[in-house]
Formats: C-alpha cells, structure tokens, sequence
C-alpha cells in the first residue's frame, strides 16, 4: 500500500537525519580536540553526504547516509607556546570546526527530522480515517 | 468477500437446528461454501497476517531495548501493526453487525 511506502520513505529521511545529527555531535564535541604532540594533525572536520537509491522491495526512492568525507579547508591557528604540540613560532593548529556552522547544521537537521516526523503523522491520519469509514 | 452468502447461510443452518436437526439441511450452505472462499478461511488469513505484523514490532521492540535496531524502525513496524489491527477489528465489527441485522429478522 502507498501510505505505508510513504511512512517507509520517511522512516528513511529520519535514520538518515539522525546520522547527520551524530556527525555534528562529533564535530562540536571535538571542536577543542588539538594535537597531542608535535607534527599530529587536529581533529578534521567531518560532513554528512547523503546517498539517494532506489528501494526494490518499496519500489521507490529512499535515502541514506553516504561516506562521511572530510573538510579540506585549513585549520585554526592558536597562539599557545607552552603546547606540546606547539611548532617554532608558539603557533598551536586547532581543529577547522566552527561551532556556529555546527550549530546552523544542528537546526537544519533538527527542521528536517521534523518535516519527516509530521509526513508520518500525517499519513498515519489518513490511514486512521479510511479505517474510519469501516466504522460507521 | 463472501460475507452476505455467509451469513444467509450460517442463518438457514440456525433455522434447520431450530427444528431439532428434522429439516434437511438447506442446500444453501453448501452452494455458500462452493461459489466463493471459505468466510473461516478468510477469517484465518486476516488473523495470521495480522498476527505476523503484530510479531514483527514485537522483535523490533525487543531489539531496540536490546541496543541492536534503530527507534525509527518500530515506530514504523508498530505503526504498520495498529493500523492492521484496526482494519481487522473494524472487519469483524462489520460482519457481526450484518450477522446480527440477519438474524433481527422477523420470520
């Protein structure tokens, strides 16, 4: 039945949101996470892609979390010489994880976890009032 | 589905009982139970099908408490099941209905 693939299909956008959100956690969580020792590198950054295929058993097309691929941009630089890490000028590099960027992500995430959530409300009401009619 | 057949049938063997099992069995069952499936067989496979969603958002409940499955996984299931169960519920609440409007009927 469509209105049950529908609620399939949404079921997917939300295990794939809910990844996302796990990869933003990372990143705010690591966003102190520097070197240990001299030469290491920091914490990268990662980004959540998603992966859109097609269902056989559904027939239709669902979506899933692909490779989480790593920022390229460079890191932050931090002026600490007494780091162990710190290289000749006292410069310490921190990880390239700007907490407001990880923020704005958070909501996008969080609006579209949302909009899934109420497309399976939604459709569990119209199953709910054609079950209805049975009743009368 | 089967279930006008089936009722004049289920009530044309009340009737032959009715008179202490004298009457001959009305022709009508048989033909019933001839033309179309068997309304308890109908029964069955509602039931079974039922009964095999209700187990599946019973294993996936079972594998969240577990840490194994993902939550989105048995709000589906268990959304699946309820609704399967309501159009069950409200099937048979339909054919007693039009069982019991049958046998209303003044003879």
């Amino acid at each position: 039945m469509d209105l049950f693939k529908s609620i399939a299909v949404a079921a997917s956008g939300l295990r794939s949101q809910s990844g996302r959100m796990r990869v933003i956690a990372e990143n705010l969580a690591n966003a102190d996470s520097g070197p240990d020792r001299a030469g290491a590198e920091p914490y990268r950054r990662k980004i959540p892609t998603f992966q859109r295929h097609v269902d056989r058993e559904l027939d239709a097309q669902v979506v899933d979390l692909g490779r989480v691929q790593r920022d390229q941009t460079p890191f932050r630089t931090k002026f600490d010489p007494g780091h162990p890490a710190a290289n000749a000028a006292g410069q310490v590099q921190m990880p390239n994880v700007n907490s407001l960027v990880e923020t704005m992500d958070m909501r996008e995430a969080q609006r579209s976890y949302e909009a899934n959530l109420n497309l399976i409300s939604s459709t569990r009401r119209m199953i709910q009032r054609t079950i209805d009619i049975l009743r009368t | 589905m089967a279930t006008p057949s089936f009722a004049a049938g289920a009530y044309a063997s009340i009737q032959g009982m009715g008179a202490g099992g004298l009457m001959r069995k009305p022709s009508t069952l048989t033909t019933a139970s001839d033309a179309g499936p068997d309304f308890s067989s109908l029964v069955g496979k509602a039931l079974e099908a039922t009964a095999d969603v209700g187990r599946k958002s019973d294993s996936q409940t079972a594998n969240v408490v577990s840490g194994r499955s993902d939550i989105v996984d048995v709000v589906t299931a268990v959304a699946e099941s309820e609704a399967a169960i309501e159009t069950l519920v409200a099937v048979r609440d339909r054919v007693i209905a039009a069982y019991e409007e049958i046998m209303r009927m003044p003879v």
